[in-house]
């Protein structure tokens, strides 16, 4: 022991000196290595190196003899009063800092005593406490362990809740979903078809009334009328203009009003058409040519090459008895 | 601007009813002129057709010379506003006749004012 306290301080090699003099008392030894120790701010260094000089104490205490026992036991019978038993050398120690400061001796060994006390409480506390609190921890968590999960899901349906303004009925869906996990929330619920055409569904209900009567109708626009608030910012005024008409969709579709679902061999074999003209002479020459000219356009809808044709066919009609006489 | 009348017609036809918060609608046009060249947009719309195909009997090398005289009597028989020929692409804002921007159907003097004032999306003045 007396060699590794000599690796912290110089001043036990002093008094391992002294100590084969035997001149000075055990009391003035452990005085003057106090004296000489550093005064520190930290407590457990100051414990440490009391605890150091306490054990060379001891070892002086065991050379010399019974005279520095005197001393120490007046310290000793006090801390035992108290009740909790402190370490015995501690208390030696802090009799001995007491002892060695300028200052009322008993009231600072009785502040040290105190510390050391505390000190001791705390470190029961954890070892014995501890333990006991975090287990009951850990099994509480290991119950209610979906809660913060679902929390954070209700907190984040809520927030999507209140952004859900354009009337989008995705809202009830949604919260189910996502109430169970994250994962499966992605493909539940109804898509918005923002980047892919609506495909026409087949609607759920039914209309059991065939066609509406007209009062329905009235009925229908009034309460339009009544509830339709002038638009409160931009956005609800875009809608507006969307619904009328006046705003195009987004994203923008370049075959909004063009519907023509017919092949393209219905544009250029238009053979068919000429079946009531007369099959020689000049007119069904000029029909020909027509119809080559008709199936190399492209801006024309089938719809109108046919009212094309049938056009010069009335008119062909009309002017039959010129013909004749020709 | 054919196409404009057809909408503005179209939009007055199908009122519709709930809408409460009236918007500003053009009840008059620029100027006269305006006014005749939305009519002759309107009948053209309507007889640029059939005119076209008495046209096509008209200018035939193929058909017969009486059926072609026939077809030039029932061509100057309609109204003169009807041919497409007669249509001039005015500036929509102003009415003016020449300078005019077929994009925008503007007048060179209105898009430079719309220009400058950064309200023509995607409009910048070149630099190169």
């Amino acid at each position: 022991k007396d060699k590794s306290a000599a690796s912290k301080d110089s001043t036990p090699e002093g008094a391992a000196k002294r100590q084969e003099d035997g001149a000075e008392t055990p009391k003035q030894q452990l005085l003057d290595i106090i004296g000489n120790m550093k005064v520190e701010v930290s407590y457990r260094k100051k414990l440490q190196q009391l605890k150091a000089s306490e054990s060379k104490k001891q070892a002086l205490n065991k050379l010399e003899g019974p005279d520095s026992e005197g001393s120490v036991p007046q310290g000793t019978t006090e801390d035992t009063q108290r009740g909790k038993p402190l370490n015995p050398e501690l208390v030696k120690a802090a009799s001995a800092v007491a002892a060695s400061l300028p200052r009322n001796k008993k009231q600072t060994e009785s502040e040290l005593l105190a510390q050391l006390r505390r000190h001791e409480e705390t470190t029961d506390k954890q070892k014995k406490g501890g333990t006991i609190n975090i287990r009951n921890v850990i099994s509480e968590m290991t119950v209610k362990r979906q809660s913060p999960a679902e929390r954070g899901a209700r907190i984040s349906g809520r927030i999507s809740l209140q952004l859900d303004e354009d009337g989008r009925r995705i809202r009830p869906e949604r919260s189910s979903a996502q109430s169970v996990d994250s994962r499966r929330s992605l493909k539940v619920g109804k898509r918005l078809n923002i980047f892919t055409k609506a495909s026409t569904e087949p609607e759920h209900a039914l209309k059991t009334v065939s066609s509406p009567t007209i009062w329905d109708l009235e009925f229908a626009k009034e309460v339009a009328a009544v509830t339709a608030q002038p638009p409160r910012n931009g956005f609800e005024e875009m809608i507006q203009w969307t619904k009328e008409g006046i705003l195009w969709e987004f994203p923008i579709d370049n075959e909004v009003g063009m519907e023509d679902d017919a092949e393209f061999h219905e544009h250029i074999f238009l053979e068919k058409h000429l079946r009531a003209f007369p099959k020689q002479g000049p007119i069904r020459h000029f029909m020909e040519l027509v119809i080559c000219g008709l199936s190399k356009n492209p801006y024309l809808s089938v719809k109108q090459k046919v009212e094309h044709i049938e056009w010069f066919q009335k008119y062909f009609e009309e002017k039959k008895e010129l013909l004749q006489e020709i | 601007m054919a196409a404009a009348a057809l909408c503005w017609a179209l939009r007055a036809a199908r009122q519709v009813l709930p809408s409460p918060c009236p918007r500003q609608v053009r009840s008059y046009y620029v100027d006269w002129r305006m006014l005749r060249d939305v009519k002759r947009r309107k009948m053209a719309y309507e007889l640029a057709d059939e005119r076209l195909r008495i046209n096509a009997i008209r200018k035939n090398s193929i058909l017969p010379k009486e059926l072609q005289e026939v077809a030039d009597k029932e061509i100057a028989a309609l109204p003169r506003d009807s041919c497409p020929v007669r249509i001039r692409n005015r500036c929509v804002l102003t009415s003016r006749p020449r300078g005019v921007k077929r994009r925008w159907r503007l007048s060179r003097i209105v898009f430079r004012h719309f220009a400058d004032h950064a309200q023509m999306s995607g409009v910048q003045r070149a630099m190169w």
